[in-house]
């Protein structure tokens, strides 16, 4: 590989950076562009719970420091959203309308929330986590000992509840199919993991659909929560935790194969010679399954990130995870996620 | 209460309203009770649509310089602001159009020349100005809108501006570009804020007079009027024109004359008849119009006719590089001409400086009888800053007052040598006060004399005469600020560098550095006591300007047998404060070495 090589990587979280230091690391001549939507540099998610216990600012969850991003020329193009890419001409457009080329492509862009179509409608009353933005607008609207309510539960959603908790929040939770996502459980497990949350002190609700979600009354809690039982509940802040889906839109019309997520080899490269993908955005084949499955976790997709920048350079090394998937109970009674861990 | 320090760069080409918009945003700070520092760029082809820059520094306390890095760019044309990004402080804020009508190549977006430290605000700028005004032209007034919505600046004095702004055009051009501020400022108070940057509320206190912003040009003009100026003659010349336009509207409305003459040898040659009819003439020019002006120049002083002229100096030599700024034609005003031409120059530091200048130039001229030179430079010329003029006029407005009564039954000398060396002056059609004038040397009545005698005393009473200018009653000629006593580091300087310099010596103060800094307003004659006195409190002297040679270190070099630090600079644009504190740490390094030595 040679320094005219311009390796353009989508996505600004921990697959992409984790590509970038690689990329630099075995081909210090070349240009490396990470592409985001977002505004900021690349930050712990993982760590957003901070805000509800101490003083912070974005800059206090930066991964790298700014100098890392001059020293190690590496151009993020924030607040810029790609439209289409066009595998044949090694090109992707931005919504600004301007044209990038690439030697190779990186599709790191993960996973945006998913929202059930029945709560669709009620989107513009709940607040999301997702990032720093939302994250802050969910600690200024929450009062001291306020009450929050998670719908769906994913291990996203535990890990705020346990921290939430820990700072003397209430927290109700609504279970559906997809809490403990994307942890498989079985009927035991989810009944010995919900009885575990009840100890850590959450609320748990099962077995009820949400009717409606109001705006409350003035001089009320913000939000009014009505289920199919005839239940009603009021609460500050309603959050949905119901998974991730890959974050890939503009890859459709690429040439590309694309079945939930990107679809690509043990190596990580798609169906198209220049294209790569890592994070939560692809499936990578499994042989031993015999069929393309998502690989979660800030671990898994780290190593995706570099597995991805040697084979971009030149290596052929293949896919294994890096990490258990089994949710577990810990010595302190407390429910842990392998996916909770990070650097 | 918090204080506010914001530095804004609005950049674009010339038809995008960057002028504008700079100009919009500086007086609606200045009518909500900031302090306003601001400083255009624009280029120097008449025709065409070359870059122009427009910078606003926003304070609650008064502020000395524009700073190095703004805090925020707002980019009109990506084009021109993309060179301009690192004048961004990290975390600093970056605003820009995000839905450009046209495609682009790779790199013509400045999103993707932002430095990782920056932030990133994305707006919709034509778009939004064409659902609300049905065309792209108020993009500016798009991007002013967001920006005052974003830091959460009250939309009212942008509303009463905007107003005044258009209120020569049909009603629904003001009104569609209230909705397009408007818009964009409900867009921009709904964006989540990621910079640090903090607006706090003006600092309101009593003060002596009226507070105002405008420009240095602006203030000489002000300076003109309440001197009580009669006639002013000029030749349009890039960065003094505008003080003939101004005048232009102004003098007629108070019954005085303006006449643009068709060069710049007929207006000092005009400027100069008037002052020997008795009226209060100036005249305003650059340095290749000043350059044109010497031979008159003299004519003004071996015949001792008041005259004002106001040079703005910008780069040169010849037609140079007439937008950008320059302190080189010094040498020029204090000692260009023919013959032992000595005449007054003063050179106002900031723009209540040029205010002050410009009215007391009148009083001098006519009170030492001789051409007075005012020295600004493009950037005090084209500066605005918030100023307080004094609620009194601060000036002589008779000018009759240093004329002097024929005596009656003795031949009247024009050129008599007096104690003072100012001799008694009359004006044409004084009865017994007929006289010889002309270029030539003379005796005390006027007549042609070339005796070696007569040319000694007549150059001696020329200069001479001048001493008194320095102790000139109600204008700063020169003065001192930060340290008292003895100091480490003492920095010299004139002209509209003195910002600069004020705002290095406050950081390197801050540094721990016992610093001070001395001004000097009259150039000629110079205040040599004063400075020596100076030179004597400071272990090191640095002189920074912009010029090559360093023209008013010339000046103080033959003044005071000392050595100094000389710091020359001729970038076309102001000198950087860090410059200038570098040096400051330098000379302070040293004295340090020395002391331990």
């Amino acid at each position: 590989m040679g320094s005219n090589q311009h390796y353009v990587i989508i996505g600004n979280g921990v697959a992409g950076n984790e590509a970038a230091y690689f990329l630099r690391q075995r081909d210090p001549e070349s240009r490396i562009t990470i592409i985001t939507a977002g505004r900021l540099l690349f930050y712990s998610r993982y760590e957003l719970p901070r805000l509800f216990h101490e003083s912070c600012d974005w800059r206090d969850f930066l991964v790298n420091p700014v100098e890392y991003y001059v020293n190690n020329r590496i151009n993020v193009r924030r607040n810029s959203f790609v439209t289409h890419v066009d595998a044949q001409r090694r090109t992707l457009s931005l919504a600004h309308k301007e044209d990038i080329t690439y030697s190779q492509l990186l599709v790191a862009s993960g996973g945006a929330s998913y929202l059930p179509a029945e709560l669709d409608e009620f989107a513009p009353l709940l607040n999301g986590f997702n990032l720093y933005s939302a994250a802050c607008k969910v600690r200024d609207i929450l009062p001291k000992q306020g009450k929050v309510v998670m719908l769906g539960g994913d291990v996203l959603g535990l890990d705020l509840a346990r921290n939430l908790i820990r700072e003397g929040y209430q927290v109700i939770l609504v279970t559906s199919e997809h809490t403990f996502w994307p942890h498989r459980v079985d009927s035991a497990e989810r009944t010995l993991f919900l009885g575990t949350l009840r100890e850590m002190g959450v609320e748990v609700i099962e077995d009820v659909r949400i009717e409606q979600i109001e705006q409350g009354a003035p001089g009320m809690s913000a939000r009014h929560i009505l289920f199919d039982n005839g239940r009603e509940l009021f609460a500050d802040v309603v959050m949905p935790f119901f998974g991730l889906l890959p974050a890939a839109d503009f890859m459709m019309g690429s040439g590309v194969d694309f079945e939930r997520g990107l679809l690509v080899s043990t190596n990580l490269r798609t169906t198209d010679q220049n294209i790569w993908a890592a994070g939560d955005v692809c499936q990578i084949w499994s042989p031993e399954e015999n069929q393309y499955r998502f690989y979660y976790g800030w671990k898994n997709v780290k190593k995706m990130g570099e597995i991805a920048a040697r084979n971009m350079t030149g290596d052929d090394i293949h896919w294994e995870t890096a990490t258990d998937q089994k949710l577990f109970i810990d010595k302190h009674k407390q429910l842990v996620s392998p996916y909770w861990e990070h650097d | 209460m918090k204080e506010t320090d914001i530095q804004l760069m609005f950049c674009g080409s010339a038809g995008d309203g960057t002028i504008a918009v700079g100009d919009i945003f500086k007086r609606a700070m200045a009518r909500a009770g900031y302090k306003v520092i601001a400083f255009d760029i624009y280029p120097p082809e008449i025709r065409g649509f070359g870059k122009c820059i427009s910078r606003v520094r926003v304070t609650s306390r008064q502020a000395y310089s524009l700073k190095h890095a703004s805090d925020v760019l707002v980019s009109l044309n990506d084009s021109y602001a993309i060179p301009h990004v690192s004048e961004v402080r990290d975390f600093g804020s970056v605003i820009y159009d995000n839905a450009p009508i046209t495609s682009m190549a790779e790199g013509e977006h400045i999103s993707g020349h932002l430095l990782p430290g920056q932030l990133p605000y994305g707006l919709r700028m034509r778009e939004i100005s064409d659902q609300t005004t049905g065309g792209s032209k108020s993009k500016n007034i798009v991007a002013l809108g967001y920006l005052a919505g974003l830091f959460g600046i009250s939309r009212e004095p942008f509303h009463l501006i905007i107003k005044d702004k258009f209120k020569t055009k049909d009603q629904s051009i003001s009104e569609s570009n209230l909705l397009a501020f408007d818009t964009a400022y409900t867009e921009g108070a709904s964006t989540f804020r990621l910079d640090f940057i903090e607006w706090g509320a003006p600092e309101r206190q009593e003060i002596g007079g009226k507070v105002q912003m405008m420009t240095g040009n602006a203030a000489v003009v002000r300076g003109c009027l309440d001197a009580g100026i009669d006639c002013f003659f000029g030749y349009p010349i890039t960065p003094a024109t505008s003080i003939m336009e101004r005048l232009a509207t102004e003098l007629p409305r108070r019954g005085g004359r303006l006449l643009q003459t068709e060069d710049e040898i007929s207006a000092i040659a005009a400027t100069i008849g008037a002052g020997y009819t008795g009226v209060r003439a100036a005249t305003a020019t650059s340095g290749p119009g000043l350059a044109l002006m010497v031979e008159m120049l003299g004519l003004g002083v071996i015949a001792e006719v008041p005259s004002v002229i106001f040079c703005s100096q910008r780069g040169g030599p010849s037609t140079g590089m007439p937008t950008k700024t320059e302190q080189s034609d010094l040498h020029l005003a204090v000692y260009g001409g023919a013959g032992d031409a000595q005449r007054i120059v003063l050179a106002p530091t900031n723009v209540e400086g040029a205010y002050r200048c410009a009215g007391k130039a009148f009083e001098m001229a006519e009170k030492y009888q001789t051409p007075v030179i005012v020295l600004l430079d493009l950037y005090l010329s084209n500066r605005y800053e918030t100023v307080v003029l004094p609620r009194q006029n601060p000036f002589e407005a008779d000018s009759s007052k240093h004329r002097s009564n024929v005596e009656r039954g003795v031949p009247y000398q024009r050129f008599a040598l007096t104690e003072d060396n100012i001799s008694p002056r009359t004006v044409p059609g004084e009865e017994g006060g007929v006289h010889v004038i002309t270029g030539l040397e003379h005796n005390e009545l006027g007549r042609p004399n070339d005796q070696s005698e007569m040319h000694n005393r007549m150059s001696e009473k020329r200069h001479k005469k001048l001493l008194a200018a320095l102790d000139h009653p109600g204008i700063t000629i020169h003065k001192r600020f930060g340290d008292t006593g003895q100091v480490d580091v003492g920095i010299l300087g004139w002209g509209s560098t003195i910002g600069e310099i004020l705002e290095a010596m406050l950081m390197a103060q801050a540094e721990g550095i016992r610093c001070s800094v001395m001004k000097v307003v009259m150039l000629s004659p110079l205040p040599n006591e004063p400075i020596r006195a100076f030179f004597s409190d400071c272990r090191e002297v640095l002189i920074p300007e912009l010029n090559y040679e360093g023209q008013f270190a010339n000046l103080v070099a033959a003044a005071v047998p000392k050595p100094f630090t000389r710091l020359n600079r001729v970038p076309g644009v102001p000198m950087q404060v860090a410059d200038i504190l570098e040096q400051i740490r330098c000379l302070a390094e040293r004295t340090k070495s020395s002391s331990a030595a």
